[in-house]
């Protein structure tokens, strides 16, 4: 068999390549051939490594291509893809020599589904707040009317801080706004903005916190859709006002929050009272605090007056007592008189030292005694025996 | 003692005393003594709201908190 296999020259160095030799033409070829590119599929089998490395499928009606997304590259992505999800990735194809495998090295994933794997990011994480009741409205604390001590969250040189700081310095002269500063986007945002809700407590006399940021892309605010944040939100130990982004972008921070600001000028306004309208309030108290009190003398002025009409009342009934009193006794006094009896033509014999002469014994012979008349006296004497 | 009191607190006493000094049941003397108080405490509040400046600073660790 002269045509026969050789198997001796077949499996002759130059005759046989290595597994190595390959693969390593394999890859080179694939690379070669397939450029990176966009693939459209399903994912299945999902695997999240330790080393943050996923591994999956993606697949159609007829095939299936292994994937691999690294750390370094997944880690921009909010959340895993779910399985059965139709995603669009972008990535290199590639043979993986060790396990001599075709596969595609995914730079890139999107989903097609409305909104993505940011969306589902955001309904996982939201779905997990709600099962934990920090959604419900009747957790919401309401804030001071009148704060003092207000703490800041964001980032220290963006136009957010301030809008607050001349918002307050406008309406509130004695607020005092203590500012932690954060990254508010990209790598580090999360646990910085985590490690300053967790300072709160530590700082004396606040009455409210404010965290927010100014708008952004959705990928620029996903820190504050961020469960952990939404969760250092809610165990802050004062009422926090949320102003992420603008109005249009609700982020989980914000349904955690005790109060939702559109922007960071109105999460300010939110957190303080207007001077004015203060004064005005002092005034009014000003005026019921002199009303009060001058009924309060008008009502004591009657009483008093009251009293004094009852008090005359009295006194000249007793007065006119008195007067018929004195009359009576003035009549009695009259008709007792000795110059009343006088007039009536009797008279008074009085000897020289003045004695009331009454019987006749008192008159000696030779006596002399005077007599009082009803208008005068006149000199007499008992004539001698 | 005002210096203790935050606004707050300051602004609930005088709501209190000008709802007492409006209550018909009470005795001139004590209405005169709320008056006086509260008269003080309108005082105090807008010399507090006039001498104020809203102040601002930056925290960056637990150094100085201790305020």
């Amino acid at each position: 068999m002269g045509v026969g296999l050789d198997l001796f020259a077949a499996a002759s160095a130059e005759g046989a390549w290595t597994v190595g030799e390959v693969t390593r033409r394999a890859r080179a070829v694939v690379e070669a051939g397939l450029p990176p590119l966009w693939v459209r599929g399903e994912v299945s089998g999902l695997k999240r490594w330790q080393s943050g490395h996923w591994y999956f499928a993606l697949r159609d009606g007829t095939a299936q291509l292994r994937c691999v997304m690294f750390a370094r590259e997944n880690r921009r992505l909010p959340v895993a893809p779910a399985d059965g999800m139709q995603v669009f990735a972008f990535g290199r194809p590639t043979v993986w020599e060790e396990k001599g495998e075709f596969r595609l090295t995914v730079l890139e994933l999107l989903s097609t589904e409305a909104g993505g794997l940011w969306q589902l990011a955001f309904e996982k994480a939201k779905a997990a707040l709600a099962r934990d009741g920090l959604l419900d409205p009747a957790r919401k604390r309401p804030l001071p009317a009148y704060a003092q001590r207000i703490a800041v969250i964001t980032s220290p040189d963006a136009a957010a801080l301030r809008d607050i700081v001349a918002v307050v310095a406008r309406r509130w002269p004695l607020a005092e706004l203590l500012v932690l500063p954060t990254r508010v986007q990209g790598d580090g945002a999360v646990a910085e903005l985590c490690a300053a809700f967790a300072l709160l407590g530590r700082l004396r006399g606040l009455d409210v916190a404010i965290v927010g940021r100014g708008g952004g892309s959705k990928e620029d605010l996903w820190a504050f859709n961020s469960e952990r944040v939404a969760r250092a939100v809610a165990a802050a130990p004062v009422p926090v006002i949320s102003a992420v982004g603008h109005e249009t972008d609700v982020t989980l921070c914000d349904l955690v929050a005790d109060f939702r600001a559109p922007t960071p000028s109105a999460a300010a306004a939110a957190a303080t009272p207007d001077h004015t309208e203060v004064r005005d309030h002092l005034a009014r108290l000003g005026a019921r605090l002199d009303r009060g009190l001058t009924s309060r003398v008008e009502l004591a002025a009657q009483r008093l007056a009251r009293s004094l009409d009852r008090l005359g009342g009295v006194m000249g009934l007793r007065l006119e007592r008195h007067r018929h009193q004195l009359a009576t006794a003035g009549g009695r006094l009259d008709a007792l008189s000795p110059l009343q009896i006088l007039g009536r033509g009797y008279s008074l014999a009085r000897d020289a030292r003045g004695r009331v002469l009454r019987r006749v014994t008192q008159f000696p012979a030779g006596l002399a005694f005077r007599l009082r008349v009803s208008d005068g006296e006149v000199s007499a004497r008992v004539p001698e025996s | 003692m005002a210096k203790a009191l935050t606004f707050a607190q300051q602004l609930e006493r005088l709501e209190d005393i000008v709802r007492r000094l409006e209550s018909p049941e009470l005795d001139l003397d004590e209405a005169l003594k709320l008056f006086e108080e509260g008269v003080e405490g309108v005082r105090a509040m807008r010399e507090r709201l006039s001498s104020a400046e809203a102040k601002m600073k930056q925290v960056l660790s637990t150094e100085n908190l201790d305020q």
